[in-house]
């Protein structure tokens, strides 16, 4: 654990029991129910309904335009759904204030999308220390957290450059990183490898679906890409704005 | 929290330190402008007060020891303060006469002079030796006693004199007053009835009229240059507060970051801008822009300006900030935008039309009547004008947008036309420092040319413009008002002494005709101005003298204007005037309106005649002036009108030049993505070019002939209202500027192309 770091995970709240369907799997950590969001016109969801359980890597698949990173930025709290309620272990997201949701996001959720996210004005290693210094954490403390992570990641040497002098495979590590450092309860993946070749993607990948089993972190997965999808437990298709289908991965890695 | 802002702020790379540079060098800027504009106004004032001892007692020509609210009847000091001149210079001289040892003493002398001493200001003891005696020197009688101190000098460079003389001397003269104290501080106002002596200085109003011309026409610009510079970058500044509100910062916490950046922009500039001032101030206080230069230390600001700025800026920059940030809405996915932006509404001409309509309503009703009403009354008027043209500036793009959409076939043209379209308040950003520069050049070339018709212009013959007038009549309004007692006839020695100064070429007397005026057509008079004060001359002295115009044939008595300098324009050597029905032996009997001494022009002729004269009569009611210096006299306010705006338009279009290059290139700097995507896609350099000139084209152009035609429109309503002057066309050189100023804009756009070809490179669209 973080050992005093502001921004480490607290001891997490009872879950809501709130479950998936299917028997066995673990207690449902975060869920969405008949979503409805539309934007101006554009309806995006139409009554989207999805549930994670604690640990699992749930892949949200589904063509362009169907409403699945909306989906996602319903579930993480960064939109607020028109209809519709969003729970996260056991307590009502969507209805929560913006700066109790940015809390949130700082404290108990990670992220990596496809590019863009990186503060081009930090180095690597405080990209990666940013959630510990916005939760109120030393900069000496934040750098020794985020420094491991660099070695098990496979960026070795990459802690003192900015984001224009990494490749995209390092950049989305360095993100995987800083989504990781703060120990999140849930990891949200927009398209990941949507920037990257096979080989760094695949290498992205891995490394996210061992640092998170490794932490017990559950992934809520965007890809249209079913190599991608592959990594998760179980896949869900999101289809005209709706979750039109369910079906489960087969081994949650490809070997 | 403060040290990852700090962290950002001075961390952020090349573009973050140019805008970080930009910003903090147009906040110096500001500041140094605006801490200028502030001590300058302490200057003024300070050296308005400066002046309040001269203007002690009242100096009533027909009443003798009538004196003004200083004075009393057990005053035990006599003063007599006129004013004198020297190749071009103004002179004040005291003449006091101390009638006990408790008289008051002016201001920086260790005492009163006594009968046959004085002291003079350092600047004068240097000119006094530079000179003959008989050109300065011979004016003043007696031993200089010592120097004036600086509290007694208006201006390190002021000629004064404080002459001691017996209170026999002075008791019985025109304008000498019994004072027991100095005035420490300068009239409200000054005017012929009340207690203003010499009226040097601007004055209080000319204070408020300097405060109100630098505040509208140069803080606004700097105003505007700040904005834009605080917006450069803003695209990447928002996409990163994007990505910091993603893993989890707060709205609070992106407030305080950006308030962090623009506060460390602020103090930096502000310090900059204090530095600025402090450099500048010494060269600044030698600008004799009030005619005199000001001491230094004058040129200075108290406790609470300088709290007030080192304190107010930063604070309204984080201010500024934290407000701009509540506008953007920056969400964990980027900016919030809408997908159409609502377009600017008609609302935003309303400030506009209320400015002109201000103007107007005085325009139609008449001004007010006291100098404050009117200040507030313009003032208002014109910075609603300017506020509103920076307000309509977008919704007048877009309706010249529209008007060129119709046309738009060109890619280029379209792509500048949806831009413009969809954000016409960014592209009249660009331009609106140059709109209101503009803007204040039209109206100060419009009313300065109007006033130019009060100056005045008539050109004479050499003659007429080398001779010395003393002028003994007090003439106001067309009439002569009253007669100094000095106005006999001169004596013979005083007449002698002239014509042997060598140079003199005749002396011609003119003799009241009192309450006559005259009327010519030559005169010219613009309307509803009166006919000049009539006088009488001896055709056989005008005669003898030639240069000033001749008499009918057989008249021996003609009559002519009772001060030279308001005869008909022209070669006078040639003009006739209107003969008399005098005769000359009742002429003689006539008191003396003026004395009129023909010199050849070289200065030493015309110092002497004037010490001749200044020593022959110490209290004429005006001192002898030539008539061509009397012309340099009269249009000096007016120099300095059109040398103030020429300061003013240099530094607005200079601002204005440098908030448009900013914008430019800034905007160039947010869109280098999408316009190498362009070029990779096959759209060619000159494509872009063509949309870069359209979008600061378009507004420019559209909003310049509003600002324009607008500031014709004020002006014409002020000159109407305040001068009661017709507005009078500027000349072609106004024309001229004015299309050179657009054309400068446009090069200025032009000189970023090479910027656009370095940075819409291949690479960009790879690495961005």
């Amino acid at each position: 654990m973080t050992g005093g770091i502001p921004g480490g995970r607290p001891p997490g709240p009872a879950l809501t029991g709130h479950e998936v369907a299917a028997a066995g799997t673990p207690p449902t950590i975060i869920e969405a129910r008949d979503v409805v969001k539309s934007f101006g016109q554009t309806p995006a969801l139409r009554g989207a309904s999805i549930a994670a359980g604690a640990g699992e890597i749930v892949a949200i698949m589904g063509p362009s335009g169907s409403g699945k990173s909306t989906l996602l930025h319903c579930l993480a709290g960064i939109l607020a759904p028109d209809e519709g309620e969003v729970w996260f272990a056991g307590q009502r997201l969507d209805t929560l204030p913006e700066t109790r949701r940015s809390e949130i996001r700082r404290d108990r959720f990670g992220f990596v999308f496809q590019s863009g996210q990186l503060v081009p004005e930090l180095t690597a290693e405080e990209n990666v220390a940013l959630p510990l210094l916005l939760g109120g954490a030393r900069r000496a403390a934040a750098l020794k957290e985020a420094r491991p992570w660099f070695g098990r990641l496979g960026l070795d040497g990459m802690e003192r450059r900015r984001s224009g002098e990494l490749s995209g495979g390092q950049a989305q590590r360095v993100a995987l990183a800083r989504g990781m450092v703060a120990r999140p309860e849930v990891l949200f993946a927009d398209e990941p490898t949507g920037s990257l070749d096979s080989v760094s993607g695949e290498l992205v990948m891995s490394l996210m679906t061992r640092a998170t089993r490794e932490q017990g972190t559950t992934v809520i997965l965007v890809t249209h890409d079913a190599r991608v999808a592959a990594y998760a437990d179980r896949e869900v298709v999101v289809r005209d704005g709706t979750v039109s289908a369910l079906a489960v991965a087969s081994s949650g890695a490809p070997q | 929290m403060i040290r990852l802002g700090l962290r950002l702020t001075v961390s952020g790379g090349r573009e973050a330190l140019v805008r970080l540079v930009i910003l903090t060098a147009a906040v110096g800027l500001g500041v140094g402008l605006l801490l200028t504009a502030v001590s300058a106004t302490n200057a003024v004032s300070a050296q308005n007060d400066r002046y309040a001892w001269l203007d002690t007692g009242a100096p009533s020509p027909s009443q003798p020891g009538a004196g003004g609210g200083q004075n009393g009847p057990a005053a035990p000091l006599w003063a007599l303060v006129t004013t004198d001149y020297f190749n071009g210079q103004t002179i004040y001289r005291a003449d006091v006469a101390a009638t006990g040892p408790a008289a008051p003493v002016p201001p920086g002398l260790p005492r009163d002079p006594g009968p046959g001493q004085y002291y003079i200001s350092p600047a004068l003891s240097a000119l006094l030796p530079t000179a003959p005696a008989g050109e300065l020197a011979g004016r003043y009688p007696g031993h200089q006693a010592g120097l004036i101190g600086q509290a007694g000098l208006p201006s390190p460079s002021s000629l004064v004199i404080v002459v001691g003389r017996s209170a026999a001397q002075l008791e019985h003269l025109p304008g000498a007053t019994e004072v027991t104290s100095f005035n420490t501080t300068s009239p409200a106002a000054c005017n012929p009835n009340n207690n203003c002596v010499i009226r040097g200085g601007l004055g209080s109003n000319g204070t408020d009229f300097v405060l109100s011309v630098v505040a509208l026409a140069l803080l606004l610009p700097v105003l505007i240059f700040i904005g834009t510079a605080t917006r450069l970058s803003a695209a990447r500044r928002e996409q990163r507060f994007a990505a910091m509100r993603l893993v989890g910062a707060t709205p609070r916490q992106i407030s305080l970051i950006a308030a962090i950046e623009s506060t460390v922009a602020a103090v930096a500039g502000t310090a900059i801008g204090f530095g600025l001032f402090f450099v500048l101030r010494l060269p600044l206080a030698a600008i004799p822009f009030t005619g005199q230069p000001f001491f230094p230390a004058e040129l200075s600001l108290s406790l609470a300006d300088i709290v007030l700025v080192a304190v107010g800026v930063p604070a309204a920059a984080a201010v500024v900030a934290r407000w701009a940030l509540r506008r953007v809405n920056i969400s964990p996915l980027g900016v919030t935008r809408r997908v159409t932006p609502l377009p600017p509404r008609a609302w935003r001409v309303i400030p506009l039309l209320a400015g002109l309509a201000d103007l107007g309503f005085f325009a139609v009703h008449g001004k007010p009547a006291s100098n404050s009403g009117q200040d507030a009354a313009f003032t208002v008027g014109f910075a609603l004008i300017m506020i509103g043209l920076v307000v309509a500036g977008p919704w007048l793009t877009m309706a010249g947008t529209r008007l060129l959409a119709r046309h738009a076939s060109r890619p280029g043209t379209l792509i500048a036309v949806r831009r413009l379209g969809d954000d016409p308040r960014a592209a009249f950003r660009a331009v609106s420092g140059l709109i209101l520069a503009l803007f204040i050049f039209t109206v100060t070339a419009a009313l300065i040319t109007t006033q130019d018709t009060k100056r005045v212009s008539a050109d004479y013959n050499a003659a007429v413009r080398n001779t010395l007038v003393d002028q003994f009549s007090n003439v106001a309004r067309g009439v002569i008002r009253s007669q100094t007692a000095s106005a006999s006839l001169p004596p013979g020695a005083v007449l002698t002494r002239l014509r042997q100064i060598p140079g003199v070429q005749g002396i011609v007397e003119f003799h009241t005709d009192p309450g006559q005026t005259i009327s010519l057509p030559q005169l010219a008079l613009p309307p509803g101005f009166p006919p000049p004060a009539a006088a009488l001359v001896s055709c056989a002295q005008l005669a003898a003298t030639p240069g000033l115009g001749r008499c009918p044939a057989g008249a021996a008595v003609a009559e002519t204007t009772a001060f030279l300098g308001e005869a008909p324009s022209g070669n006078l050597a040639a003009f006739t005037w209107p003969a008399a029905d005098v005769p000359v032996t009742r002429v003689d009997s006539l008191p003396l309106a003026s004395l009129n001494v023909v010199t050849n022009g070289s200065q030493g002729t015309v110092e002497q005649a004037r010490t001749v004269l200044e020593n022959a009569y110490p209290t004429g009611s005006g001192t002898p002036y030539t008539v061509g210096e009397d012309r340099t006299k009269g249009n000096a306010a007016l120099d300095a009108y059109q040398q103030l705006a020429d300061v003013i338009m240099l530094t607005s279009l200079t601002i204005a030049g440098c908030t448009l290059a900013v914008s430019v290139a800034g905007g160039l700097a947010e869109r280098k993505r999408p316009f190498s995507l362009l070029r990779l896609t096959g759209a060619q350099l000159r494509l872009l070019r063509h949309v870069i000139v359209l979008e600061s084209a378009v507004p420019l152009l559209a909003v310049a002939a509003v600002a324009i035609g607008i500031g014709f429109g004020a002006s014409a309503l002020y000159s109407t209202m305040e001068m009661q002057l017709t507005l009078v066309s500027p000349s072609a050189a106004y024309y001229a500027l004015t299309a050179v100023g657009i054309v400068l804009a446009l090069a200025v756009i032009l000189a970023t192309f090479p910027l656009l070809r370095r940075i819409t490179g291949p690479e960009t669209a790879r690495s961005e």
